[in-house]
């Protein structure tokens, strides 16, 4: 195995509220390897998206960090400083995010919110940044390039939107992209041109890329490996192949046979019954353990650790004995 | 946009018909000799007022009386000001000029600090500058103007002398009136410069100084709180984010990315505040003595001059709609939304 660009060590973290600090995130470790896609999948307020954004270190300012490190480079970038870190941001690591319409600063123009992260990074002239802008328009699939530069976000379809801003990701030929669910505020047909793009681009590259989505279907399409997050820890962390084909933790079971699947027709889809715990809800035991059908008196007294097995992570205790 | 600015035009003849007939309308309270009475000068002429009645057709129906009214006005003829001593049109057209200077000088001090401030307490949000910040908006919201106004008159005028309150001085009224200075635009800060007469600068801007201050001081004040908000809802979007995620400096991603939309409603507000200041520097220009229209309908209004108010009232109709007019025109200049639709 080649050596992983981007490794997440430990990190914990929780937000200062009024009512307390609510932990989110708890001893999640992983490490991304060159050239491959990860998916990071989960429910709402799993911790997926708040994982990815600590990693360029945009969190809100009620953040904390309680531990942990991210290493790129040989560098822990939460220890770094703000300029350090401007100088990864978009240019080493590159973030597009969910909603791209509001994603766009909607009084400024396409060019100038593209040429501007050029410049932020590369000695460029005008001119030279508007050549390159347009040039990475063609590339995401966008016509007639230079018109379309001096137009407003809101003239743009959302699909249209997120290419921009796949454009504006890819301006600096980052080591690293991080999607935080590029695709959910999209529809369906869009969804997988926006897919292929990315997959096309992350082959061209060369690039790595964390792929943060609530859609197994869509992990399916592009991870070549997936991490299951539940209230901010990691389930199950294998090779796509592997976790498809055989789920071994009971939430990844449950989440696979959910998916609505054309051969099954006409049935109810199979739920997991119940809530994931609130966020700062103190679960003794396996967070999972309420919902979990195969849960024995240990799992809701301890937390089970994770159990490796061969190149996957299981976090069950029936995964303990093999 | 060229059709909203034709509606918004459209608009402006209702509003200053709706309120020149509602002031007509209350004048017609007075008795017609009581309106006659204005224009007699001398006790000893009080029998002439029947033929001044009958003259100006005192005692006509109201809905007559207000269309001679108005198509005098459409010929340019306002009537005649008793209490200014020249006709309405030609009052106006003298004060007009340094109440505008006046509420432009005050806008721009409220934009420049206003904006200012409140982008800086939104930054800073619950450090030491949003506190000062916020301390300010506060005390300048609570104090009346009238206080401010007669308190910086007191501190600046009587106790250091800095400032002047009341008419130019003599040299100045003397260098205004003489041959040789030109009148441009009617705005004296401008013609001054116009004819290279420093002095004449100096003095018009020395009487500006208080008479803006304490102008400015409750619109500041809304204006930080506007900007603060703004800022504040603007900083939490998506896109101030991405901004962050491109490596911009903190400096981009505040004043160009988030600045630039919190701006959108401080633009309309300031519109509305100059329009404001326009038709109500009443209280400022009384207590500084300040030559502009708001003196000019305070003197109308003390001595029940009936065509110095309707043309007063008139004029700030006007200017009104026609400042939000401006207001929406420069809103539409930040906001590429709104113009390209």
């Amino acid at each position: 195995m080649t050596e992983p660009i981007l490794r997440v060590e430990n990190l914990s973290l929780s937000f200062v509220t009024e009512n307390g600090t609510v932990p989110v995130l708890h001893h999640l470790s992983y490490s991304l390897p060159k050239g491959k896609i990860l998916a990071v999948v989960g429910e709402s307020g799993s911790g997926k998206t708040v994982q990815a954004l600590s990693i360029l270190k945009l969190l809100a300012p009620n953040a904390r960090v309680d531990s942990g490190k991210v290493i790129y480079r040989g560098k822990n970038l939460l220890a770094c400083k703000e300029n350090t870190l401007r100088n990864v941001r978009g240019s080493k690591i590159a973030m597009i995010f969910q909603d791209p319409g509001s994603s766009l600063n909607p009084v400024l123009t396409i060019g100038e919110q593209l040429t501007e992260t050029l410049r932020a990074h590369r000695k460029m002239s005008q001119e030279a940044a508007r050549k390159k802008a347009a040039q990475l328009l063609t590339q995401v699939g966008i016509t007639e390039a230079e018109k379309r530069l001096t137009e407003y976000p809101f003239q743009f379809s959302g699909g249209m939107c997120q290419r921009v801003m796949i454009a504006m990701a890819l301006a600096l030929d980052p080591d690293i992209l991080i999607a935080d669910e590029p695709t959910t505020a999209l529809d369906v047909t869009i969804q997988a041109q926006i897919l292929t793009l990315i997959k096309e681009l992350q082959r061209q590259n060369g690039m790595s890329v964390i792929f943060i989505t609530h859609n197994l279907a869509v992990a399916a399409q592009v991870a070549d490996e997936v991490l299951v997050l539940y209230a901010g820890q990691c389930m199950e962390l294998a090779p796509a192949p592997d976790l498809f084909a055989k789920p071994l933790h009971p939430y990844t079971q449950g989440l696979l046979s959910s998916l609505a699947s054309v051969t099954h027709k006409a049935q109810r889809l199979p739920v997991i019954a119940g809530t994931p715990p609130r966020p700062g809800e103190i679960v003794k035991g396996c967070p999972f353990a309420p919902r979990c059908t195969q849960a024995t008196t240990k799992c809701f007294e301890t937390c089970p650790p994770l159990f490796a097995q061969k190149s996957r992570q299981v976090r069950c205790y029936l995964q303990e004995a093999q | 946009m060229t059709r909203y600015i034709l509606r918004r035009l459209c608009l402006l003849p209702l509003v200053v018909l709706g309120v020149t007939f509602l002031l007509f309308f209350l004048t017609q309270r007075l008795s017609p000799e009581m309106r006659a009475s204005l224009y007699v000068k001398d006790p000893r002429q009080m029998n002439a007022l029947e033929e001044v009645i009958r003259q100006y057709g005192l005692r006509d129906n109201v809905f007559k009386q207000y269309g001679r009214w108005l198509k005098n006005v459409a010929h340019g003829d306002l009537g005649y000001s008793p209490s200014a001593n020249m006709p309405v049109a030609q009052a106006l057209k003298q004060y007009l000029p340094a109440t505008i200077q006046l509420a432009f000088v005050t806008m721009i001090l409220v934009v420049f600090f206003g904006v200012w401030f409140g982008a800086a307490s939104a930054v800073h949000k619950d450090k030491w500058q949003d506190i000062v910040a916020r301390l300010i908006s506060v005390g300048g919201f609570s104090l009346p103007i009238f206080v401010l106004g007669l308190l910086l008159l007191m501190v600046f005028y009587g106790q250091l002398h800095w400032f002047s309150p009341g008419g130019y001085s003599i040299q100045t009224d003397i260098i205004i009136h003489g041959a040789g200075f030109k009148t441009y635009t009617g705005f004296l800060l401008i013609d001054s410069l116009l004819n290279g007469q420093w002095r004449v600068f100096g003095d018009v801007l020395s009487h500006l100084v208080l008479p803006a201050m304490t102008l400015c001081i409750g619109s500041f004040a809304l204006m930080v709180r506007v900007m603060r908000s703004s800022m504040l809802e603007e900083l939490s979007k998506d896109y101030v984010r991405t901004a962050r995620a491109k490596g911009l400096s903190k400096y981009q991603v505040v004043y160009k990315h988030a600045g630039k939309n919190a701006i959108i409603p401080v633009i309309t507000l300031a519109g509305i505040q100059f329009i404001r200041l326009l038709g109500g520097t009443v209280i400022v220009e009384t207590i500084f003595d300040y030559p502009g229209i708001g003196r000019f309908g305070v003197l109308a209004a003390q001595q029940l001059d009936i065509a110095g108010i309707l043309g007063f009232s008139f004029l700030v109709a006007i200017l009104f709609v026609a400042g939000n007019l401006l207001s929406d025109i420069l809103y539409t200049a930040v906001d590429p939304r709104i113009r390209l639709e």
